[in-house]
């Protein structure tokens, strides 16, 4: 399986140790990345809030790059995913649509052709590679680890075009949870947004309750941290809470994991090399228990 | 499903016409933040902010809206706040009241690229993880696009 490997904005720039997890373990599950020069912005600031032209022709740009290439994409982040596969399922189905796009695009010199798939890494690790898959290359299991999944909601919604799990209850990130030996818990609150958004274009007090409640109900369920896979996510679970903690009064941490980092440390991988210790939310009793788990 | 390239006013309307006002979109749990901030909620801000005012894309509300589609989901009449809100938004750039981060981030990605400005700190980061330095160099075929869809205009017009 050989992809094209879209970043994006925020993983490497703000989370570049997300990127050196994905490059390091993707390849060990047969899953070739392709580096594409030229990619940009999903553009989702653009295409979704301010102007949806402007946002289709640029997310139909970064596609033509793949389609030149002749490869499928992979993300590692929900908001590209989001902009990336609605824009290529939309110009896909509109003929008419699809010319106006390439009409801008002709500036370019790219024209969208339709002949590649987005994909998501969840939905390559749980559909292609499959949890059999997973399983194969986990060497040393996360046993009785208790991890609160948040798939987070532009993986989920709107579900015909994402394709990845049932918005209302979603269950895929917690069987790849439990592919690597540890055990996903049920909580309230799962599908509920990170707040994320809300933080940066809304009023922070209103993230930081949402936050709080997020963070509440995963320790009222005895997680012992929560995972992501979306870059927004873990940016709020992680320096989002230690922003919030001291207008919360939180008397507990919920440290997040990106869903790579888990799987890297059943893989073997070190603390070190997983990039755990570069969180914000640093819990010396779970370093400790990981570092036993995978000694 | 798939997106509007744009949400004429006919349809925006035709949206409100369906809408009973039942307020489910805000009473499921789980829903939208709606419980998190009071100013906002899909109903208010959709029906009664925005369709009933002909200055809905300057309400400020309609930028609390994260496009989480739970509204859209348990809409039994099937009424999309979410895609009405953005239409907005889109609206709000033209009239020069678009949130200002926004505004700066757009214009960032239109510029370099990136929705985020890049930092010593980043390359630093990278450098030490054996990462490939990110590029720097001004990419002219995002502005070509905004030059032919209008955007570029409208982020000059916008202009405070």
């Amino acid at each position: 399986m050989k992809y094209t490997l879209f970043l994006g904005c925020f993983i490497p720039v703000r989370l570049p140790h997300i990127e050196a997890v994905a490059r390091g373990v993707l390849p060990q599950l047969g899953i070739e990345l392709a580096d594409v020069d030229g990619f940009t912005c999903c553009p989702e600031p653009v295409g979704f809030l301010t102007d949806r032209m402007t946002g289709l022709a640029m997310a139909a740009r970064n596609i033509c790059l793949a389609e030149e290439a002749g490869l499928d994409i992979i993300t590692l982040c929900n908001g590209c995913t989001y902009t990336l596969k609605q824009a290529n399922e939309t110009l896909k189905a509109d003929a008419a649509l699809r010319a106006r796009v390439n009409d801008v695009l002709s500036e370019t010199g790219h024209e969208f052709k339709g002949t590649v798939d987005v994909l998501h890494f969840a939905q390559v690790l749980s559909r292609r590679v499959g949890l059999d898959g997973i399983k194969a290359v986990v060497k040393k299991p996360l046993t009785g680890l208790r991890v609160a999944c948040h798939p987070g909601c532009h993986i989920l919604s709107p579900p015909a075009v994402l394709g990845f799990d049932d918005p209302l209850d979603p269950v895929v990130l917690d069987g790849m949870v439990s592919a690597l030996g540890a055990d996903p818990v049920d909580w309230d609150k799962k599908t509920g947004c990170c707040g994320w958004t809300l933080t940066n274009y809304g009023e922070r007090e209103a993230a930081n309750r949402l936050l709080g409640a997020k963070l509440d109900a995963m320790h009222a369920a005895g997680a012992d941290c929560s995972t992501v896979i979306c870059p927004q996510c873990f940016y709020q679970f992680d320096t989002g809470q230690m922003l919030a903690a001291r207008e919360l009064k939180l008397e507990y941490k919920v440290p997040t994991i990106y869903y790579l980092q888990l799987l890297a440390l059943a893989m073997g991988r070190s603390l070190d090399e997983s990039g755990i210790r570069q969180h914000r939310v640093k819990d010396p009793a779970l370093e400790e228990r990981l570092g036993r788990l995978v000694a | 499903m798939a997106i509007r390239a744009t949400y004429p006013p006919s349809a925006m309307h035709e949206a409100a016409e369906v809408c009973l006002k039942c307020g489910v979109c805000c009473n499921v749990a789980h829903s939208c933040h709606v419980m998190y901030d009071k100013k906002f909620n899909p109903k208010y801000t959709f029906v009664y902010d925005c369709l009933s005012s002909d200055k809905g894309a300057s309400n400020p509300n309609i930028w609390m809206c994260v496009s989480c589609h739970k509204c859209e989901e348990t809409c039994p009449y099937e009424v999309s706040p979410v895609h009405f809100i953005e239409a907005l938004k889109g609206v709000a750039l033209g009239v020069g009241v678009v949130h200002p981060t926004i505004r700066a981030e757009v214009a960032q990605v239109v510029a370099t690229g990136f929705a985020f400005p890049l930092s010593g700190a980043t390359e630093r980061q990278r450098q030490a993880l054996n990462l490939k330095p990110l590029p720097t160099k001004p990419l002219g075929e995002l502005g070509k696009i905004a030059d032919k869809t209008g955007l570029a205009a409208r982020l000059r017009e916008g202009q405070p």
